[in-house]
């Protein structure tokens, strides 16, 4: 719906496909790759493009992530746009050679000579019971690969607004999907691409930033909800990309605020809220009043009982209580 | 000597461009064993006569990729021998400005997608590039080289599998040298060959003598046009590495006995393509393929390094 605006209430899965729905029809060299895209399955994304778009350009792959991310990585330094789908990131890990060893260097390597515009669409993070290895989170891993820019949108305008901006750039993209966001509703403008992607303010308050991306952004605006009601106001930075990072957004907040916690759904140990917590050290220098603060995932793979698995994870609970202790005024 | 290579022409041409090989990647071997070239080079002398085969069956329009032991492969796709070994300097008038190096050498304008260090990283590569030529409707051919090591590396049938459902133009050329750095084929890589596992998915295969550069361009033309017109090929073409795998490993190895190397090396495709030809003929082609390296090594020398302050462009963005 280029050049057109309307709004509509819509979920995240279906603001994906609204973008890619759009992005295909001006530009037709999009082409989409992956399992069971034709249908749709499993959670409704790419569900009739291929009857809008032909099969040419949706295409349904056999089980193989290696050669289907290689393949994305070929089409696209040979002038098509593919965008590659990895229902759950613990497959990735299956296409991750050629996303890391290819797609990430092969412009640097060359001298420039060639680029490689592809889309790498991952659903990731837990989404309730599925196990170890469709429940992780890969994005601390990939924004720590030069060569690859990481998104993480949080909710349904962030989601076709990223993704549409993602279909204009001329290197690789990863396109964190957070499994929990698929059904969560919000408005939706149809709109043409972004020029840039800035992070951006989502609550405002004095006390403390919360720094965080995807579903931690709705866990953090919950929290402000609730530590308002104690009197705490906190800033919420929705990253939005996690590679590269807006350093400048970041600053700021935490220079308004002096305090900060960082959130992150990977383990704590060489995880993504690490990187950003001294991220923010650096730049805030005197501003921080108090260290810097981190939640992240416990150091075990995704159970599979429903109480474990949600101990692992950060919580609404868990950034109250972390910030309280930032602003010195526990709930005691 | 076959059919297609049978004029004298081509026979002539064919010669020269296998010398060039052989000497640019002498000179890069010394130059490398006195300290210009740093890191590791992998020579391919011995196996000049696929890619020269292989790549002149090939239509100019037509892309190629490759693998770690990709000199040869780049210098017949027409790399320019200043730029290329420029490259191995790590110079800033290489072929990927100093950044890339022997193993990951490309050059756009010839068609060369690229020498890849990963075993068989870049195969896939190949049926992705074959499938935008379809979808943008681009008569093209891509052929991608790898080895026999590459044979046992999954996304090799992944790719296979993929270029096989979709019919897409991809020329699967097996170098098989014999070993994968020490480890023999024999050993590695079990059933009935290379050609079978093709065969498996559908895809038509041959084995040829990669010694034979008449043979493998004929055997070329053929499954490349079949390729064209219908969908992909494979070819097995069977060589000798006369050099070790790397500096680390001596030429005749500890894997590998002095008989079976002086066996091979009677089978030089320098050696059988001279047949037919005069001392008269490759005379001239000597001093013009010296002149070549002469200067390409001249280019190398003078160029001067990437900037530093180069470092982290083009990363992204």
């Amino acid at each position: 719906m280029t050049g057109t605006l309307e709004v509509r209430g819509a979920t995240f899965a279906e603001a994906v496909r609204a973008a890619l729905e759009d992005a295909m029809r001006d530009d037709d060299t999009i082409v989409l790759l992956g399992q069971d895209i034709v249908v749709g399955f499993p959670f409704g994304v790419t569900r009739g493009l291929s009857d809008l778009y032909g099969p040419a350009r949706v295409r349904d792959t056999p089980i193989s992530e290696a050669a289907t991310m290689g393949c994305g990585v070929g089409a696209a330094l040979a002038g098509l746009r593919p965008v590659v789908e990895v229902d759950f990131s613990g497959f990735l890990l299956l296409g991750l050679d050629q996303l890391v060893n290819n797609a990430a260097k092969l412009r640097y390597m060359t001298g420039g000579q060639l680029r490689v515009p592809l889309v790498v669409r991952v659903g990731q993070g837990p989404i309730g019971s599925f196990g170890a290895q469709h429940s992780m989170a890969l994005h601390g891993w990939l924004a720590n690969v030069p060569g690859l820019a990481v998104c993480a949108p949080a909710d349904p305008q962030d989601a076709y607004d990223l993704m549409r901006w993602a279909l204009t750039q001329n290197d690789p993209v990863v396109f964190a999907e957070d499994m929990r966001l698929y059904r969560a509703k919000g408005e939706l403008m149809l709109r043409e691409p972004p020029s840039e992607v800035r992070a951006h303010v989502v609550r405002s308050g004095g006390d403390a930033s919360v720094l965080a991306f995807g579903h931690g952004v709705r866990l953090a605006m919950q929290a402000g909800e609730q530590l308002a009601a104690a009197g705490i106001e906190i800033d919420v930075v929705d990253l939005r990309m996690l590679a590269p990072l807006d350093e400048a957004v970041v600053a700021e907040s935490v220079a308004r605020t002096g305090r900060a916690l960082c959130v992150s759904d990977d383990p704590l140990h060489g995880g993504f809220a690490a990187t950003l917590a001294v991220a923010v050290a650096d730049l805030a220098g005197d501003a921080l009043r108090v260290p810097v603060a981190r939640l992240g995932a416990k150091h075990a793979p995704a159970p599979y009982n429903g109480e474990l698995e949600q101990s692992v994870y950060p919580s609404v609970q868990a950034i109250e209580t972390a910030v309280r202790a930032l602003c010195g005024r526990s709930a005691d | 000597m076959s059919s297609l290579a049978a004029t004298r022409e081509t026979t002539l041409a064919l010669y020269e461009r296998i010398l060039l090989i052989r000497r640019f990647e002498e000179a890069a071997y010394r130059r490398y064993e006195q300290g210009e070239i740093a890191g590791t080079i992998h020579a391919s002398i011995g196996q000049e006569a696929v890619a020269v085969g292989v790549i002149s069956a090939l239509a100019p329009d037509d892309t190629v990729f490759t693998h770690h032991r990709g000199h040869g492969h780049a210098l017949a796709k027409g790399v320019d021998p200043g730029r290329l070994m420029a490259e191995l300097f790590g110079r800033r008038d290489g072929v990927s400005g100093g950044k890339g190096g022997s193993m990951h050498v490309a050059d756009v304008e010839c068609g060369f997608l690229g020498s890849f260090a990963v075993v068989g990283g870049s195969i896939p590569l190949a049926v992705g590039v074959a499938l935008a030529d379809r979808v943008l409707a681009r008569d093209r051919v891509c052929a991608v080289f790898f080895g026999d090591g590459a044979v046992n590396q999954g996304v090799f049938y992944e790719s296979l599998n993929l270029a096989a459902i979709w019919r897409l133009p991809v020329f699967f050329v097996c170098e098989n040298n014999g070993f994968a750095i020490s480890v023999r084929n024999d050993y590695a890589t079990g059933g009935d060959g290379i050609c079978s596992r093709a065969a498996a998915f559908g895809v038509p295969a041959e084995a040829v003598d990669g010694q034979d550069v008449g043979a493998v361009r004929d055997a070329a033309a053929r499954l490349v046009d079949h390729c064209r017109s219908t969908g992909p090929t494979l070819l097995e073409c069977r060589t000798y590495r006369f050099m070790g795998h790397s500096r680390g490993d001596p030429p005749h190895g500890l894997y590998r006995s002095q008989d079976e190397v002086a066996e091979w090396r009677e089978r030089d495709p320098l050696v059988l393509q001279a047949a037919g030809l005069e001392p008269e003929d490759v005379e001239p082609m000597e001093r013009r393929v010296a002149e070549a390296v002469g200067r390409a090594l001249a280019v190398a020398r003078s160029s001067p390094p990437p900037a530093v302050d180069d470092v982290t462009k083009d990363v992204w963005g």
